[in-house]
């Protein structure tokens, strides 16, 4: 898992870079770490960690282990784990996560659940 | 037995010297076996059909990228209709000539007499082929993005907006490679890389980051009306082409300095 700034320590450990030169249209289901810099239409789905960065737009339903989103999603967002929301995400749909951080300045239009962290780590 | 296949090039008289000191150097080593020289009018598949049936169990390839692919293509098409058991077959390679001679560093071989050295140390890699429509390739194969659309396992599409290259690697050949993500040629997958303008030339340097897009797959389909697709730096292929990773495999005799 990510665990310092986004920069080229997260790059390195990712499985897909979905750059910002790239559109994605369809179902994307991976198994390793993701991240997106560009636009994806469809669905994103990984059992890991998904990075989305600041200029990415994603028209898509979201489902990761854990997640920082930067970028703009017009989709639900299910994460298992921990949800990283930054200032400059702006987010319309559904947020289901068992731990959260906002960040003052993102735009969510949308509504929040809150799963039970102890049920979701016992899984 | 061994069995050396030679390139035509190489008996141009500038490499005489070059082979003849490898001709010493395998006979010094007890690898010493039969020489065939091939010419436009040869056909590899069927000279290795037949030297296969009659007992060799090493094929070395004597030239460049050209002569390493088309021999791979031999022996995983030979593979595939099982004509012949070719299963315990070892592939060696001795690069002969810089010019037209990229993939031997990256199996860590090196030039003519270190080549046998590395042949007579028998470190033998089983390695994973891409195969972009009925032909196979080792490291990789490259296109321009412009005009074209890949389409992955069949779930979803990529557009690329902006001009770039986009490469298809079984064995990366940059140790600075994209991100540094492994591409390995053991993985059983194949690695999409995208890279569009605003960095270097693709898979040589990668200091800016930003403009590289990587996906692991098993099977696409680059579609481009265009363009032709490059496989190991030497055959090209028209495009629309499906690039999957074969079930074909090959034994590989590489160095210890190999970048895998």
């Amino acid at each position: 898992m990510f665990k310092k700034d986004d920069n080229e320590v997260e790059i390195k450990q990712a499985e897909t870079i979905i750059g910002p030169s790239i559109k994605v249209k369809g179902n994307f289901h991976g198994q390793g770490n993701i991240i997106i810099e560009g636009i994806v239409e469809g669905g994103v789905k990984t059992s890991n960690y998904l990075l989305i960065k600041d200029k990415a737009k994603i028209t898509a339903n979201i489902e990761a282990k854990d997640a920082k989103i930067g970028g703009e999603i017009t989709g639900n967002v299910k994460i298992k784990g921990y949800l990283e929301i930054t200032a400059t995400a702006a987010i319309r749909g559904d947020i289901e996560a068992s731990l959260l951080s906002v960040a003052k300045g993102a735009k969510i239009n949308g509504r929040f659940t809150m799963m039970d962290h102890n049920k979701v780590n016992e899984k | 037995m061994n069995i050396y296949l030679y390139d035509s090039f190489v008996n141009q008289k500038k490499h005489n010297n070059t082979l003849a000191q490898v001709e010493t150097r395998l006979t010094d080593l007890g690898l010493n076996g039969k020489i065939v020289r091939l010419n436009l009018m040869t056909s590899i598949y069927e000279t290795l059909e037949n030297e296969i049936k009659n007992g060799a169990k090493t094929i070395t390839a004597v030239g460049n990228n050209q002569i390493l692919n088309h021999v791979i293509n031999a022996l995983a098409r030979l593979s595939a209709v099982n004509t012949v058991n070719n299963k315990d077959i070892l592939l060696g390679f001795i690069p002969i000539g810089k010019a037209d001679n990229t993939i031997a560093p990256y199996l860590g071989i090196g030039q003519a007499q270190q080549a046998c050295d590395v042949l007579s140390a028998r470190r033998v890699e089983k390695l994973d082929l891409g195969q972009a429509n009925s032909h196979y390739f080792l490291t990789q194969a490259l296109i321009t993005s412009q005009g074209t659309t890949v389409k992955i396992d069949k779930n979803y599409s990529i557009e690329i907006m902006g001009q770039g290259e986009i490469g298809v690697a079984n064995l990366l050949m940059s140790s600075n490679s994209p991100s540094n993500i492994k591409s390995s040629p053991q993985d059983g997958l194949l690695e999409l890389f995208i890279k569009t303008n605003g960095t270097r030339k693709f898979l040589k340097h990668s200091s800016h980051l930003s403009n590289h897009s990587v996906f692991s797959f098993t099977d696409l389909t680059i579609i481009n009306n265009k363009h032709q697709l490059l496989i190991d730096y030497t055959v090209q292929i028209p495009a629309p082409v499906n690039i999957m990773i074969a079930k074909e495999k090959i034994n590989l005799i590489v160095g210890k300095e190999r970048g895998f």
